[in-house]
Parts: structure tokens; C-alpha cells; sequence
């Protein structure tokens, strides 16, 4: 950092207030060269800003802790910001000595410390067998979940995977904007054949999100030519969507039907064995040996997804290092009390009764009733398990809200509906869905 | 003799740690000052208005600059800027963004966010998010968005009670370099104001009054200040 700056910065932090001051002013980054000082801004949208607002006072400044030596200047830039793919560097990527490119993997998602359960077993498999044979076992890859489940873990986990096997293997993960960004950026600077040999030349190609394409006439077009170029070259494509292929609106019938020619593989929400194992791994990368019963309590409260669970865990380790207390359920209870009183907010028996009953179309007087037409026990048993997972009521509390049943039919209930999970899958996305809408 | 005019400048206490009346929420200001230390990557803050979410976001921009580290700060308001705002902050060490909630339900920002906390996340950068409610209850469109807000380390700022706002009140007095006594103090907070940012308002109208008449305050001076401010 330039001296000059930081004395004028000491100087603007009197004259500007402090919110403009840590928006518009910190931020700029100066680089003394000459007789000049370059002020280097994010974008144009800052550097227009500062200019209309602020350029008399930093000309003020500058001027009088330089002696008028320096001149001012303003630039898009940072002084960290890696560079931007050369076209010129492309070109030799397709040669034997290639530079090493930037793959955006993070080191931190593995195979190994993915945490396996039924409902991402299959996707898991999957991911271990492209990893091993790029290009050949399942192009593309399609995995498809509701947000924050562990898609990206898996993709990040592929490529990974992939450069241990083969550490000159060229792979590149990136959310699909990018790509949007990328390809804009190519046109702008009329440098879109860099762009495609760019892409073209990856070995394993990592998108994520790829439903943020939907609308994006342009960007289909060229990842519909890249897509098939790299599948007609055998080389890896990995897609991560929230939903099945064909379900994607706004995007074009010929990708659509591309992305289903590989294997489309759902990840769905972890059990709760699945959740409690997720938080005994997450805390032991935190150097912290979380026992059982807290992590069942937390898997428990915390039904909804990955990211949900991280984040109580972070709360928990936060408060046990603030307070140097022990970890155990009543603690984390009291750490968890904001999380978990929004939680019961959002989730009580009365809500989870008319979430069944709109799923089902049926009346929720139905679920206390004494029918026992299989329209109506079915929805019950799944209404009865579902507030038994979702929330901290006992079998006679749940039993009595369902028209004063007894508590062993509720019982009865979990465990026909934990059965039919495995055996009917009709009632296993009956319940995943109804899951899904009680805790998103 | 005539009222001698006082400089005018604006209201600018130093939004710092030391500044900052913690009242019951030392944790989180441990948190907040151990950030860099503690590698937490995303913080979510949330509070009722005028808990004081803007003045930890801007210590921590501060404490930021003396570890060598970039930071941005942004407080959204109602009308928002172009979303272009956000190119290029991913290389930023710590973005704090401000009241969030007012990006919700705007398809441009709402994208425009999404894509800057990727490739932020993915850079390995530090977040801290403020909003008056809770991840789980910002009513964004993209679910991908919400489940992200709830990802990192929520923390509730508690409002202060009565009586941690009387030592605020007095605290933030001496800070700007005059006094306010025990009952006056008692007196402000229960008839003109009781959230911070109208305190450290009428703080700043205090402190021109007493300058200007060279009067320590008293009930009847505050309430002649008062009744100055309220006539046109």
C-alpha cells in the first residue's frame, strides 16, 4: 500500500462518514508508480461513484501529502486478482508442456469425507466410478437435489479424485454463471474462439447449478457446441442441477434430452443416522469429538439440509469455545435455543397436519377422524411419522393430536411408514417431498 | 447574550469495538474481533433495527484494514444500486453487506449475490451478512440463496434492557466528551426515545445545545432542547 494513501486515508476517514467511508474509500487499492497513483477499484460502478462524490476531497488530499507531485488515477483492478484467461495461454494448453491452469477444486471436498447414507449412496457410487473412468463410465454425470445436500461436494470430490489418479488431468469446476460470464466477457473482447478452445480442451468439465442456463438463449447455444464436443472427445462432463433433466423450465428440448443420455442421479435428503454422522464428521475437522447423543439432537431439530446442519454445528462449537464449557445436549440445547424455538415456529403438528392434508387433497379433520379407508390411514401414518421426526413432541402428545389415539398407534405408524420408505417408492417421494416442503 | 454557534459537523462517533456498548452480547463481539483468527468464513448477524448491526459491521471493516486485509462494507436501503456493484468483490478478504433483507424478491440482485458468494466462498474469503431476521425467514426467491444464508455461523444481537441503554446513553456521552446525569439520562429514555440510532440522534443535538449554551444538562434544559427541536 502506498504511504501517501494511507496518509490520506487517515485524513478522509475525518471528512467522510463512516459508512461511505468503508464502502467507497478503504476499499480502493493504490499503487504508486512515478508520479502517478493509480486507485484501483472493483469495478465502474464504484469508480463512478467515487468520482461523482468523493474526487475533490481525495484530490485534496493527495495533493497536499504528495506536494502535488502525484497524479491521480483511476482503474479497474486489485492488486490480488489472478489473470483472467490469455488467450494466448489456451493456445498452448492444447501443447505438451501446458501451464498449469487454475481448476477452482476445492481441496477440502473428498470422497472420503463424504458422508454416506441411502439417500446419496447411489450418487456417491456414481461419482467414485466417473472419477475412475473419465469419459467412459456415465457422460454425462447428471446429479440432481434440492439445494444444499452435497452436490458440489460430490463434483469437487470427482475432480479431486480425479488429479490424484492422474495429477496432469485438466479439470475445471465452475457454477454455469460463469460459463454465462465467460462466454459474455468472450464477446465483448472478441475473443470467442479463445473461449471455445478454452472449454474444449478440459478433460473433466464440473458445472454446477446448471439451472441458472434456463432462459439464457445464447449461453444454451454454446454450451449445447461444447457439450458435444467434449462428449464426442470422450471426455468428462458433471452437471449438478435442482432437478431432473426434463424438469428444467426455460431450457431448450435438445439439452434437456443431452443431459439425460448419461445417468441423472437424485440426492435427496440425509436420514437422520445420516445427518448424525454428517455432524460427528464436520465437528472432528474442527478437532472436536462431538458425541452421539448431541448429534442426534442436533440432526434431530435440524432436519432440512446440509448447510442448516453446518451452521447450528458452527453455533454450537462457536459457543463452546466463547464459554469453555463441555459439549453435551443440555448446552447445546441453550446454544441451539434462537435455532431450534424458529424451528418449532415453523414446524408443529398443526402445520405438518394441513401440509399433508393439501398434499393429499384430503379434509385435515380426516387425519383425526376414525376412517380407516387406506386414502386416509396412509396420509395419517406419514402425517404421525413426520411429526415424530420433525418435531420434540413424545407418541401419547402426537397420538392425542391425532384424535386421541393411543400412543403404541403411533409407533405402529414410524414404523410402517420407515418400512414402506425402503419397500414402495410411491410413499419414499410421498415423503421426501412432504419432508422437503415442511423444513425448506 | 447571544447563543454562540458551534461548529457544525455531522454525528460521526467512531464506529469501533470500543466504541460499542456490548450490553449482553459479548459473544458475538468476541466472535466478531476473533474472525480473522478464527477463520470463520460467513457470519450472518440479525437483530431488530438499531440493535447496533451497522456499527459491529463497520468495526470489524476497521479492524480489517489495521491486519492487512481488504474489506467492503455495504449498507443496502430501500432503492438499490446496479447490481454490477458486486463485480470484482470476490477478491475482497471480507465483504460485511448490510440489511440484505432488501435485496429479497429482486430477481437481478438476488442472481447477482448468488454468483458473488459462489465465487467469494469458492476464493476462500470471509462473508458477514446483517439482516432483521433470522436466514430462515428471509423471504428470498432463490432457494439455493436461502439455504446459503443459513450455512455459516448465525449470530442474534440482542436488544439492550433499559438499563444497559442508560449506560450506553452515558458511556456514549463521555465518549463525545460531555456528561448526561443518571435521572436525565432515565428522563430521555422514557420520554423521547429508546432505540439507538434516535438516541445517538438526539445525542448529537444534546451535545450541539449544551456546547452552544455552555449549560450542563439538566431535565429542564433537555426539555427545552426538545421542545426548540419541535418547534419549526
Amino acid at each position: 500500500m502506498s504511504s501517501i494513501w494511507n496518509t490520506c486515508l487517515s485524513k478522509l476517514e475525518n471528512e467522510i462518514p463512516s459508512g461511505d467511508f468503508s464502502t467507497w474509500i478503504r476499499p480502493l487499492q493504490a499503487v504508486e508508480k512515478g508520479d502517478t497513483l493509480k486507485l484501483l477499484a472493483p469495478n465502474r460502478f464504484i469508480i463512478d461513484h467515487v468520482k461523482q462524490n468523493f474526487i475533490s476531497k481525495i484530490e485534496d488530499a493527495v495533493y497536499e501529502f504528495s506536494n502535488g507531485t502525484l497524479l491521480l488515477q483511476f482503474e479497474i483492478g486489485s492488486k490480488k486478482t489472478p489473470p483472467l484467461i490469455q488467450p494466448k495461454q489456451v493456445r498452448k494448453s492444447a501443447e505438451k508442456d501446458k501451464p498449469k491452469r487454475s481448476t477452482f477444486l476445492n481441496r477440502a471436498f473428498t470422497f472420503d469425507n463424504f458422508v454416506e447414507g441411502k439417500s446419496n449412496q447411489l450418487a456417491k457410487a456414481a461419482s467414485i466410478q466417473v472419477s475412475e473412468n473419465i469419459g467412459k463410465a456415465y457422460n454425462p454425470l447428471f446429479i440432481y437435489g434440492s439445494s444444499g445436500l452435497g452436490k458440489t461436494h460430490l463434483m469437487h470430490a470427482i475432480g479431486n479424485a480425479a488429479i490424484v489418479k492422474n495429477p496432469s488431468v485438466n479439470v475445471v469446476y465452475l457454477h454455469s454463471e460463469k460459463f454465462v460470464q465467460d462466454m459474455v466477457q468472450a464477446f465483448q473482447h472478441n475473443t470467442i474462439n479463445a473461449f471455445k478452445d478454452y472449454y474444449r480442451s478440459i478433460d473433466i468439465l464440473l458445472i454446477d447449478d446448471i439451472q441458472f442456463l434456463a432462459g439464457k438463449e445464447r449461453s444454451q447455444e454454446e454450451f449445447f457446441h461444447t457439450f458435444n464436443n467434449l462428449l464426442d472427445k470422450k471426455h468428462q462432463v458433471v452437471l449438478t442441477c435442482d432437478k431432473y433433466p426434463k424438469e428444467i423450465d426455460g431450457l431448450e428440448d435438445r439439452l434437456k434430452s443431452r443431459f439425460g443420455w448419461g445417468l441423472p442421479v437424485a440426492i435427496e435428503p440425509p436420514d437422520l443416522e445420516t445427518r448424525a454422522a454428517i455432524l460427528i464428521q464436520k465437528a472432528a475437522l474442527a478437532n472436536v469429538d462431538l458425541a452421539q447423543d448431541v448429534a442426534f439432537f442436533i440432526g434431530k431439530r435440524i432436519p432440512s439440509n446440509v448447510r442448516d446442519l453446518e451452521g447450528a454445528l458452527r453455533r454450537v462449537l462457536a459457543n463452546a469455545q466463547f464459554t469453555g464449557k463441555e459439549i453435551t445436549v443440555d448446552f447445546t440445547k441453550e446454544a441451539l435455543h434462537d435455532l431450534i424455538s424458529l424451528q418449532d415456529k415453523l414446524v408443529n403438528i398443526n402445520n405438518i397436519q394441513k401440509t399433508v392434508a393439501e398434499y393429499f387433497k384430503i379434509r385435515v379433520a380426516d387425519l383425526s377422524s376414525k376412517s380407516r379407508r387406506q386414502s386416509i390411514t396412509r396420509p395419517r401414518q406419514i402425517a404421525m411419522c413426520l411429526a415424530r421426526e420433525l418435531t420434540s413432541h413424545s407418541f401419547p402428545e402426537i397420538g392425542d393430536s391425532f384424535g386421541g389415539r393411543d400412543h403404541t398407534t403411533v409407533i405402529n405408524a414410524c414404523k410402517r411408514i420407515k418400512a414402506l420408505r425402503d419397500s414402495d417408492i410411491k410413499v419414499s417421494e410421498d415423503y421426501q417431498n412432504l419432508l422437503r416442503t415442511l423444513t425448506q | 447574550m447571544p447563543k454562540q454557534l458551534p461548529l457544525q459537523f455531522e454525528f460521526q462517533s467512531n464506529q469501533n469495538f470500543n466504541t460499542f456498548y456490548p450490553g449482553g452480547n459479548e459473544e458475538i463481539i468476541n466472535h466478531l474481533q476473533h474472525i480473522f483468527n478464527n477463520n470463520e468464513q460467513q457470519i450472518f448477524l440479525w437483530g431488530e433495527a438499531g440493535t447496533g448491526k451497522t456499527h459491529l459491521l463497520q468495526a470489524i471493516c476497521q479492524e480489517s484494514n489495521q491486519q492487512n486485509k481488504t474489506s467492503f462494507y455495504f449498507s443496502f436501503r430501500k432503492t438499490l444500486p446496479n447490481s454490477e456493484m458486486l463485480n470484482g468483490l470476490e477478491n475482497f478478504d471480507l465483504v460485511c453487506l448490510d440489511n440484505i433483507e432488501l435485496i429479497a424478491q429482486n430477481p437481478d440482485w438476488e442472481q447477482a449475490f448468488f454468483n458473488f458468494f459462489n465465487l467469494h466462498r469458492d476464493n476462500n474469503k470471509q462473508l458477514i451478512i446483517s439482516a432483521h431476521c433470522p436466514p430462515k425467514y428471509l423471504p428470498f426467491q432463490l432457494p439455493d440463496l436461502k439455504t446459503r444464508m443459513g450455512w455459516g455461523l448465525t449470530l442474534k444481537i440482542a436488544p439492550l434492557t433499559d438499563e444497559q441503554l442508560l449506560n450506553a446513553l452515558i458511556y456514549k456521552a463521555n465518549d463525545l466528551g460531555f456528561e448526561i446525569p443518571v435521572n436525565v439520562g432515565r428522563f430521555l429514555i422514557a420520554h423521547y426515545a429508546k432505540d439507538l440510532p434516535s438516541i445517538w440522534m438526539l445525542l448529537d443535538k444534546i451535545n450541539h445545545a449544551t456546547l452552544a449554551a455552555k449549560r450542563k444538562l439538566t431535565i429542564p434544559f433537555l426539555k427545552q432542547i426538545m421542545s426548540e427541536q419541535n418547534t419549526p
